[in-house]
């Protein structure tokens, strides 16, 4: 029991610091970058402005000061729970966040549900038909799919189905004044949602199946057949417990790629959601929404690597430093 | 069940490397010659894949683009391959101190949203040329490779041969020379096939997005990034092709990774 205790307070000390270390990096390299946020903030006036109107707004948003002094600044506001106003909005920070967050909630959210069950699904079927006509055509398929970089899929999506066919809406999340209207959301949601799961689907429906290849091989499946199971019982009822362990913490893991990393989906799609606010603010140096982009970004992947941790060790206690197997997404970006 | 080799996929990405290698000899035209009033002109005789809205030949600039996709490929994973290796390394060969806090490094960069990462290393790099892009792509990319050759590193520096070479005062990189690389080379190759999979996607993205190369250098990606103006026009061909060759190549890489990654297991199943 006290051992429960201590591995809860190590991991929590353990977030906070990564949390710590994770902001003052992100407030660091925004501010060493070159660019003026005066610009986020005033736009192409900033040209017109004397140095001395320029230095007294440099002074009223506290962009005076050495970036130590600017970071304690911040670091006081964030802890009662004032993170600042955004340069381009010109609002609270939390609230340009709170009208999109929504949006990516639905988006990534649903994909990540459709990804976890597909995935599963086609990792089970493919194994269970290994090396047969169906396993190579699904794989055949799942290969080509994953290869093809998100932006040119959604490209050619808008171009068949709003260009051509007029079928579905190519940008935004509803149409102006409909906000509410379901279906309108709907329709809207249906291409990015099929280029956040095709993205992604193939990755981890190859993980399953190859685990679970590696489960078959195992001796307890002979064990099992000559007991009288069928193949088919065999795979569901031993070999799937066995590798669901490593695929919850694969999808823990996978769960932050998902629902942070459709940036280059909601652009494309000028789908109003964090990661076209994320893509902004890095571009404009709108540094206090920058900040809290970045940490709830990494929040969620630090959050997602301590659960598959925790996961991987309490199913399965051997796990305990196995790690690498399936940390880290291979996404490049 | 041992794989097949990928000989389609080798073939075909010799051919298409070769090609863009020796892109001089197939252009038909100037790439970069722009003529504004002959922009969109659909696939004909005069221009193999047509014409892109600035009246470029996209035929010419495929080859002569996909040296550019290509070398930053391969050149980002260069650098992300000797980054991994190291920090992978020293973090596995070295006292449990520096190996935390190597770790600790890894899992931070990993937490920052590769996008943004992208962005500052960019603004801070200055400017966007083939270099500088390669540079920031490779930067961002070693960290699944190094937590690979550390957990393989881990295994090996307990074993006899590294104690003996240690014994006779071999020094860390001899060792990591003589003995660690050519035991971790295997399950690291299909890794940097992907990282250079890995990269050229994310130069075609980035040049997409407008922050990786600007139009006037051609790249698969840059060539792309005037696809807004294609939907408006309707020339599907400034959308399709380029991202067909893009497309092609990765699957090529794909394979050919696939293939290279170790068989999990030689016996037959036993369902």
């Amino acid at each position: 029991m006290k051992n429960t205790y201590m591995t809860i307070i190590s991991e929590l000390i353990r977030f906070m610091l990564s949390v710590f270390l994770l902001s003052v990096l992100v407030f660091t390299m925004s501010r060493l970058a070159p660019g003026d946020p005066l610009y986020a903030y005033y736009g192409d006036r900033v040209e017109k402005m004397s140095l001395e109107e320029q230095e007294a707004a440099r002074e009223r948003l506290g962009l005076d000061a050495s970036i130590p002094v600017q970071y304690m600044r911040w670091l006081k506001g964030a802890v009662r729970g004032d993170f600042g106003i955004s340069y381009k909005y010109k609002r609270d920070v939390k609230e340009v966040i709170a009208e999109r967050i929504g949006n990516t909630l639905l988006l990534g959210g649903l994909g990540f549900v459709i990804i976890f069950i597909l995935a599963l699904l086609l990792g089970l079927f493919c194994a269970w038909r290994e090396e047969k006509p169906a396993d190579r055509i699904v794989c055949g398929i799942g290969t080509v799919t994953s290869c093809i970089p998100e932006f040119w899929l959604s490209l050619l999506l808008i171009l068949v189905f709003s260009v051509w066919l007029g079928w579905l809406p190519s940008a935004g999340a509803y149409t102006v004044g409909m906000d509410k209207n379901l279906a309108d959301r709907g329709r809207h949601l249906i291409l990015p949602l099929t280029v956040v799961v095709l993205g992604h689907l193939w990755y981890y429906a190859y993980l399953v199946r190859n685990r679970l290849l590696e489960e078959t091989r195992a001796d307890y499946v002979l064990l099992a057949r000559m007991k009288g199971l069928s193949g088919k019982q065999v795979l569901y009822r031993h070999c799937l417990p066995n590798a669901l362990p490593s695929y919850l913490s694969m999808m823990a893991i996978a769960l932050p790629h998902i629902l942070g990393g459709a940036y280059v989906v909601e652009t494309v799609f000028s789908y109003p959601g964090i990661g076209t606010l994320a893509y902004e603010s890095a571009r404009y140096q709108d540094y206090n929404l920058l900040m809290v982009v970045s940490l709830m970004t990494g929040v969620l992947v630090i959050f997602g690597n301590m659960l598959a941790r925790l996961l991987n060790g309490h199913i399965d206690p051997r796990t305990d430093r196995r790690a690498g197997a399936f940390r880290g997404e291979a996404d490049g970006l | 069940m041992k794989k097949k080799f990928p000989g389609l996929s080798l073939a075909l990405l010799t051919i298409i490397v070769i090609a863009c290698m020796a892109s001089e000899l197939l252009m038909t035209k100037d790439p970069a010659y722009m003529d504004l009033a002959r922009g969109d002109i659909a696939p004909c005789r005069e221009f193999l894949f047509g014409t892109d809205a600035m009246g470029r030949d996209i035929f010419s600039m495929i080859w002569y683009g996909g040296r550019v996709s290509l070398l930053i490929g391969f050149g980002a994973t260069l650098i992300s391959t000797v980054i991994g290796i190291l920090v992978g390394s020293v973090s596995g060969y070295g006292p449990s101190g520096i190996d935390g806090v190597l770790m600790r490094l890894t899992d931070i960069v990993l937490s920052i949203p590769g996008l943004l990462l992208t962005v500052f290393l960019q603004a801070v790099l200055g400017g966007a040329d083939v270099f500088r892009l390669a540079v920031v792509i490779g930067l961002t990319g070693w960290m699944s490779l190094a937590r690979v050759v550390r957990t393989e590193v881990l295994q090996l520096k307990n074993t006899d041969f590294v104690l003996a070479s240690k014994c006779l005062g071999g020094g860390f990189f001899h060792i990591l020379r003589r003995h660690l690389a050519p035991n971790f080379v295997a399950s690291i190759l299909f890794m940097a096939v992907m990282n250079v999979r890995n990269a050229i996607v994310a130069e075609s993205t980035l040049s997409f997005m407008g922050i990786g190369l600007p139009l006037e250098v051609i790249s698969w990606g840059s060539m792309l990034s005037l696809s807004e103006n294609a939907m408006l026009s309707r020339s599907w061909w400034t959308v399709f092709i380029p991202g067909v060759f893009l497309a092609a190549t990765l699957l090529c890489l794909t394979n050919l990774g696939n293939y290279m990654r170790k068989s999990i297991s030689r016996r037959h199943s036993n369902l």
